[in-house]
């Protein structure tokens, strides 16, 4: 658009402001952790410290099992994508392909299934998990979050299976190809960006997770997320009052999605504008 | 081959079996297991909600009985109900300035950028986004200390004020203190979403409109923001729907609510009647009461997919 050199400075400048200050906790978080413990309440206004120690980290690794949880929150997150993606590819393959009774009825279940608030189902849904005996583990995390959310993918994907030219799926008709061929074959390898990006977007959501797995698996190491054990550690005798910890055991947990936005920073804002604006 | 013609036969009659029944099952089939858990853990968990909400339930004793509308009169006349509803209302007031508002100001501001520029912004802005808001709401606790040790009262110092301010326990600053930590982290996000609002007006309109005489303002007011205003509307329902959502971790892990309910909302309160509580009964009637009281925001937001969704006519 045209606008004055002065104009283009101030919006310039205003973002940058904005921009920094918006980074600002980031850079603390990052910045005390490696800190010396000694030195964490020295000098609050500036983040940066040197030289840089490492103590912090060395103490988080001692005194948690910091594998253990990075384990289950790849259990979690993965297995949460993974069967998300398992359910919603069909689903979302029938709805663009088929025309069958109820179809809009069912597919406007699904679209409702998004305004629910989490926070109503959770009472009735530990009381599921109570009664299946799934407290306290991995699975347990994992099942309400497949059906939790579905729908934002299938939804998601129908959209991009309509773009899809119906003529490639006639003539694979033709051919002969029975239509579980045609979602396999034919349309899930024309779509795989999508179905990336839906992946990345369902994957650092549930990474993210914090009250659910803190209900359903706070109540036992073993089924501790990265999100649920900071927290521990923060409430805990050891932790409280040691900043420095906290902070790398913070940094650590944040680490993951971190280096997946790092790699595929396009994607990523992609499939977030594209999770908003259709999901 | 006397053996080969009953068996092509039956092959005929299973094809047509087939035909008639069976291939008029395949599309239910590709749904089935999406929907299956669908209906488990959202359609049956809300209708249990409704149910749970006419009885007295403790879910730690598993002691459960009917009370009929009990619940739903003592919640009418419950103050401190009327309390956490009125600081929802301010809660999510705050956040139509802070994450509708600002953020489509700002990508209308970013607008006048190369895209290059425009990228590296909200890029940078987005990195809150993809950290954990449990992480990131334990750097704001440290921001929020008491003491001159924490970010903010030694900013204070600075400027002279000496007596620390006690944010997260001190009943007038607890809530805009969580309300800055959750409308921080998705600012970068709904500021990313405007932009690529913005970028979808064609280019051409907006030069049209300059060659015809529209700047600055009048340029935004009658040719952007007619445009923009699907995005913008989005923006404001999640923001109306999913606020309380948002600050949920941040009040669980900074506050707890507190002080004296200073700082809860109606979801935080739900789950601590169910979860610290146990008073699952009275949780699932205020649950029944929000979904009534959000209902009309759910309701556009399921326009506002379902308008995108093409159903089959």
């Amino acid at each position: 658009m045209i606008a004055s050199r002065s104009e283009i400075w101030l919006s310039r400048g205003v973002l940058i402001t904005v921009a920094v200050l918006n980074l600002m906790p980031l850079i603390y978080l990052v910045g005390i952790s490696f800190r010396a413990p000694q030195l964490v309440f020295v000098n609050p206004l500036f983040p940066l410290t040197v030289p840089l120690s490492f103590e912090n980290y060395r103490a988080v690794l001692s005194q948690m099992d910091i594998l253990r949880y990075l384990l289950n929150s790849i259990a979690f997150s993965g297995s949460v994508t993974v069967g998300q993606l398992l359910l919603a590819i069909p689903a979302a393959f029938s709805f663009t392909y088929f025309s069958f009774r109820f179809k809009n009825i069912l597919l406007g279940l699904v679209i409702l299934s998004l305004v629910v608030p989490f926070v109503v189902t959770y009472i009735p849904n530990y009381l599921l998990l109570a009664k299946w005996r799934l407290i306290n583990t991995i699975l347990g995390l994992i099942l309400p979050m497949l059906g939790i959310s579905l729908g934002f993918g299938i939804f998601l994907l129908r959209q991009h299976f309509m773009g899809f030219p119906r003529e490639i799926i006639e003539a694979a008709m033709i051919d002969g190809a029975n239509s579980w061929d045609i979602l396999w074959r034919v349309v899930l390898p024309a779509n795989l960006s999508p179905v990336v990006a839906v992946g990345i977007y369902v994957m650092i959501n549930t990474w993210n997770q914090f009250i659910w797995p803190l209900l359903v698996g706070g109540g036992h190491p073993r089924s501790y997320t990265l999100t649920v054990a900071v927290q521990i550690f923060y409430t805990s005798p050891e932790g409280s009052d040691y900043w420095g910890a906290i902070m790398a055991a913070s940094v650590l947990a944040s680490l993951p999605t971190v280096i997946v936005f790092l790699l595929m920073r396009r994607k990523v804002l992609a499939s977030f504008v594209e999770g908003a604006l259709r999901g | 081959m006397a053996t080969r013609i009953p068996s092509a036969k039956i092959l005929t009659a299973c094809r047509a079996w087939y035909n008639t029944y069976l291939k008029k099952l395949v599309p239910y089939l590709y749904i089935a297991p999406a929907l299956n858990f669908i209906i488990i853990f959202v359609f049956y968990p809300l209708a249990r909600t409704f149910q749970i909400s006419f009885y007295e339930w403790n879910i730690i004793r598993d002691r459960q009985n009917y009370v009929g509308l009990e619940n739903y009169i003592r919640l009418f006349f419950d103050p401190n109900f009327r309390q956490i509803l009125v600081q929802s209302l301010i809660y999510l007031l705050i956040s139509v300035f802070a994450v509708v508002a600002l953020p489509i100001l700002l990508a209308l501001l970013a607008l006048q950028l190369t895209d290059k520029e425009i990228d590296l912004y909200q890029s940078l802005m987005f990195f809150p986004t993809v950290i954990p808001t449990s992480v990131a709401a334990l750097v704001w606790v440290w921001f929020y200390l008491p003491t001159r040790t924490g970010l903010f009262n030694a900013l204070l110092h600075l400027f002279g004020v000496t007596q620390p301010v006690q944010w997260l326990t001190n009943s007038a600053t607890a809530l805009p203190a969580v309300a800055l930590v959750s409308n921080w982290k998705v600012m970068g996000f709904h500021f990313l979403i405007a932009l690529a609002g913005l970028k979808a007006i064609p280019r051409d309109c907006l030069e049209a409109a300059y060659i015809d005489g529209a700047h600055g303002w009048s340029l935004i007011r009658h040719v952007i923001l007619p445009l923009f205003a699907p995005t913008g509307l989005f923006i404001l329902v999640i923001t109306l729907l999913q606020g309380l959502e948002y600050v949920f971790v941040p009040i669980r892990v900074m506050t707890l609510g507190g002080p004296a309910n200073a700082s809860n909302n109606l979801m935080y309160a739900i789950y601590q009647e169910g979860f610290q509580f146990f008073r699952a009964g009275y949780a699932s009637a205020m649950s029944v009461v929000m979904i009534t009281l959000f209902g009309g925001f759910a309701y556009l937001q399921y326009r506002l997919l379902d308008r995108r969704v093409n159903y089959d006519r």
